[in-house]
């Protein structure tokens, strides 16, 4: 993709923002209530504990809020209404787009102080990510186009990725099994997390293809819950108790051949997550030696190695290298996804990972706490769109 | 229609816009034709209404070599359809004309690593009456 222009977003946005309050629903008590049959609340209902949490841990009450960003699964308009709030700019966007859309907005003046909320009763709901009639589908034709064929889960989507890409870059699919025993180990320190046992890399090697050469510990949990920030700008953020700052954001989509999956097979997003982390590491005026701690959006654990590679943390063929010597767990090189991730914390859709990396940065994370967190990167890699926000002291 | 008893499972019906019809039609004839851009030689898949390369809508429609490579594979092991009783496998497969489609692999498997193994396309009538374009493994030697 060498015709792009090698354009980034103004450093204006550096630093203009920051996360002054977070919280999320009880992911761990409500999922063994779902399990046991019970139905603790809806989407909406999720999304204003998480607020209320939020709330609390700003410091304000929801006079102070107007804008409001609300996640994929709920109405902007009824979610507003359920919080009691009639902002004076609002949106719907997924987590990382949530994030990047309130710096635009307040260091446009367009809002002070928006709240990003979002609730998802999945579980509970009996949400189909896979089959004909696939959730998303009428937004990204691949998750349903194939289905004729059989091929009708993210899953496999994510399988055919992988298999094409241990054959482009070398990498072992044994060495893939790193991601999820790291995981679980950082997650086996975090009682927010619903799968907390840590495993081995032979169990991980034992465990049972769901859609091969992805294992059933490749895969993302489903489980219902809510998570909200609030953000506000910088200048009205230093009055706050605790704030970390949106050092920076990037942006690069990948859209052409998206339904063939050809960006998937063949360029692995790479030329995406290139020009998104240039933008990034140009905005924040360092790169991915002075990270702290990596956060990869990881509804599959595959997400991780290409991550590393993308994003510059490894050189393109090295992931497996990477993970098997220097290490992303406990007491490795790169901590990432350092809660536990979607494979072991909890399914937020990239929600739960904004404020892991909030938590870490404030040093709030108890057993799992990275020393000395200055720099938080979490990226995600999703449907064509690679994203990147870096959170900062 | 002729009757089918109602055990016989239902496969998951194709998305069909109206520049998808055209193709499906062509599939159920055992021709398989994509759109191929008379401006710019690119052939299209999945179906649209101009060319995404120089946004021509001089667009034929043309049949298809059939011959392709296997770009990846994936094995399920999961029961998610009906239709499709696990183990069965899917394959994204690149066609000598450019387009990437995604299909199944009918025996016989090859051994090892599927990737950049030539094929060709067949058409296989599923229980239900829908059918597919699919592939098998080119003769070796024959079509390389």
């Amino acid at each position: 993709m060498s015709e792009w222009k090698a354009a980034s977003p103004s450093k204006a946005l550096r630093r203009a923002a920051a996360v002054v309050g977070v919280g999320h629903s009880d992911w761990v008590g409500d999922w063994k209530r779902v399990r046991g049959g019970e139905k603790p609340t809806d989407s909406y209902g999720y999304g204003a504990i998480a607020f209320r949490q939020a709330l609390d841990d700003a410091g304000i009450g929801k006079d102070e809020i107007d804008g409001l960003i609300v996640g994929p699964t709920t109405a902007y308009e009824r979610m507003s209404e359920v919080l009691g709030i009639d902002p004076r700019w609002g949106d719907q966007a997924d987590a990382v787009l949530s994030v990047a859309q309130a710096v635009t907005a307040v260091q446009a003046g367009l809002a002070e102080t928006i709240a990003l909320v979002y609730g998802n009763d999945q579980r509970s709901a009996r949400i189909q990510y896979g089959g004909p009639q696939a959730m998303g589908g009428d937004a990204f034709l691949s998750y349903v186009y194939h289905s004729p064929w059989g091929l009708t889960s993210q899953g496999a989507l994510y399988a055919l990725t992988f298999r094409a890409f241990c054959e482009a870059r070398g990498f072992d699919p044994l060495d893939l099994g790193h991601v999820a025993v790291a995981q679980r180990a950082w997650s086996s320190m975090n009682p927010n997390a619903v799968m907390r046992k840590r495993i081995t890399l032979d169990e991980y090697r034992a465990s049972q293809y769901i859609c091969e050469p992805l294992r059933l510990y490749d895969y993302c949990m489903i489980n219902d819950g809510g998570v909200a920030l609030i953000v506000t700008t910088a200048e009205r953020a230093a009055r706050f108790r605790k704030p970390v700052y949106i050092e920076a954001i990037g942006r690069r989509d990948l859209n052409r051949g998206a339904t063939s999956l050809e960006p998937r097979l063949t360029d692995f997003y790479l030329s995406a997550q290139q020009d998104c982390a240039r933008q990034a590491y140009d905005m924040a005026g360092f790169g991915p030696e002075d990270m702290d701690l990596f956060q990869v959006y990881d509804s599959f654990s595959v997400h991780v190695p290409l991550a590393l590679e993308g994003y510059g943390y490894c050189a393109v063929g090295e992931a497996g290298r990477f993970l098997r010597e220097e290490g992303i767990g406990p007491g490795g090189k790169l901590p990432t996804n350092t809660g536990g991730g979607h494979l072991s914390e909890t399914y937020m859709q990239g929600w739960a990972h904004q404020i892991e990396c909030v938590r870490q940065v404030r040093g709030e994370c108890g057993e799992r706490q990275v020393d000395d967190c200055r720099h938080a990167h979490y990226t995600s890699d999703v449907a064509g769109k690679a994203v990147s926000i870096i959170y900062s002291r | 229609m002729t009757d089918t008893p109602t055990e016989v499972p239902l496969t998951p019906q194709p998305v069909m816009s109206m520049y998808d019809a055209p193709m499906w039609l062509s599939i159920r004839n055992n021709a398989l034709e994509l759109q191929h851009c008379t401006s710019c030689d690119t052939t299209l898949y999945p179906p649209a209404p101009v060319c995404p390369h120089c946004l021509s809508s001089g667009l034929e429609w043309r049949a298809v070599s059939g011959r392709g490579t296997v770009l990846s594979w994936v094995v399920y092991h999961k029961t998610y359809l009906d239709a499709y009783p696990a183990p069965y496998n899917v394959i994204a497969v690149r066609l000598d004309e450019g387009a990437v489609l995604v299909s199944n692999l009918e025996a016989p498997l090859p051994e090892g690593n599927w990737i950049g193994r030539k094929v060709r396309m067949i058409y296989k009538t599923m229980p239900d009456g829908l059918v597919l374009p699919r592939f098998v493994l080119c003769e070796s030697g024959a079509d390389s």
